[in-house]
């Protein structure tokens, strides 16, 4: 089982979740759809689009929510004929996160949900402190590569 | 915030494209999920009504390939226009590392082009974001359109252009001005990265 994670921190906790409730793939992200890390998808681009809509239906429900019971919603659960889906957020010092998690026969929504409170405390407990230093990435001189890339996208180059 | 995978080296950042009702912002990803060869884009997600109105939003990954030793993603949403869908537009909005403002440039639609850009600041205030700080690309769609119906570009700077941030003509239906959108705003967003402000 391969985890790709943007940030290391995640990591561990998010590869004991996997082992424990037997998941079959799952994306911790930003609420504002960014990826932070993920498990068993193929495609980036797949895990873009999973994102923006795993951010879109926490907002959604979380704003219904809040319209029925004066709060959001804790978790969502979407169960499927062969798959489930569950969706909730977890939060750490860092901020809250999304974790979208599918799952088959081999779990089961209890098994999740319990393995889920675990995730949450493990990925609170592993949260680095927030660096509010920013950093230079890029170069000074980016452009030329930028204009060159973007040129050939769209088959200008 | 744009995300930042030194390991993988990866960058990853979110543009939003903002503006009234029927202005363009789903025309503009179309046209740039049609120029962009497969292995380049995602598939685009659009979330919308059955008479192709955007509900909640468009989506269209996109790998701008190598910069600075870093690969570049971008995502671009579209927020729904409409008035009533001011909760989904501050949901959409949350995290954007930039603006792309399509404004519609026919004489009628000005007041509703001045409506959305004030409804865009106060969106940003409301979460605490200095409108001013967050990079902002304007577009004048529908340039395409006959001149009695539009306004110029200098008319509608002098509107809604008042912290001279770039500006664009454009025809979205059929490609002028979206390239150029678009690597305004591509360059803005990664100049933060280049030099951030501290």
């Amino acid at each position: 089982m391969t985890i790709t994670a943007v940030e290391t921190w995640v990591e561990a906790p998010l590869r004991k979740f996997v082992e424990e409730a037997r998941t079959v793939l799952g994306l911790l992200l930003h609420p504002s759809g960014q990826v932070v890390a993920q498990f068993g998808f193929a495609r980036a681009v797949d895990v873009m689009s999973a994102c923006a809509l795993a951010a879109a239906i926490h907002a959604s429900s979380g704003e219904l929510g809040k319209q029925l019971e004066g709060k959001a919603f804790r978790g969502l659960h979407h169960p499927g004929r062969d798959r489930q889906l569950y969706l909730a957020e977890a939060a750490t010092s860092r901020g809250a996160f999304i974790f979208l998690t599918v799952f088959d026969q081999e779990s089961s929504f209890g098994l999740v949900r319990m393995y889920f409170d675990t995730f949450c405390k493990d990925l609170a407990a592993a949260a680095p402190p927030m660096s509010h230093q920013p950093e230079v990435v890029l170069e000074d001189r980016f452009e030329h590569e930028l204009n060159r890339n973007l040129a050939a996208l769209f088959g200008r180059g | 915030m744009s995300l930042v995978n030194y390991a993988t080296r990866e960058i990853t950042c979110k543009i939003v494209y903002y503006g009234p009702g029927r202005s363009g912002k789903t025309t503009n990803l179309h046209y740039i999920y049609g120029q962009v060869p497969e292995d380049r884009k995602g598939k685009m997600v659009s979330l919308a009504t059955q008479t192709d109105r955007t509900l909640f939003f468009d989506f269209l990954p996109l790998d701008l390939g190598t910069i600075s030793g870093f690969t570049t993603k971008f995502q671009l949403y579209t927020v729904p226009g409409q008035v009533y869908y001011q909760t989904t537009r501050k949901l959409v909005l949350q995290g954007a590392d930039g603006v792309v403002f399509v404004a519609d440039s026919q004489a009628r639609q000005l007041q509703e082009n001045i409506e959305s850009l004030q409804d865009l600041h106060s969106n940003l205030a409301e979460q605490g974001i200095e409108a001013r700080s967050v990079p902002l690309v304007l577009q004048y769609n529908k340039q395409d359109l006959p001149r009695d119906l539009v306004l110029t570009p200098a008319e509608l700077n002098d509107a809604l252009n008042f912290r001279g941030v770039p500006e664009f003509g454009a025809d979205a239906l059929h490609g002028p001005g979206v390239f150029e959108t678009l690597r305004s705003i591509s360059e803005l967003v990664l100049k933060r990265l280049s030099a951030p402000v501290r």
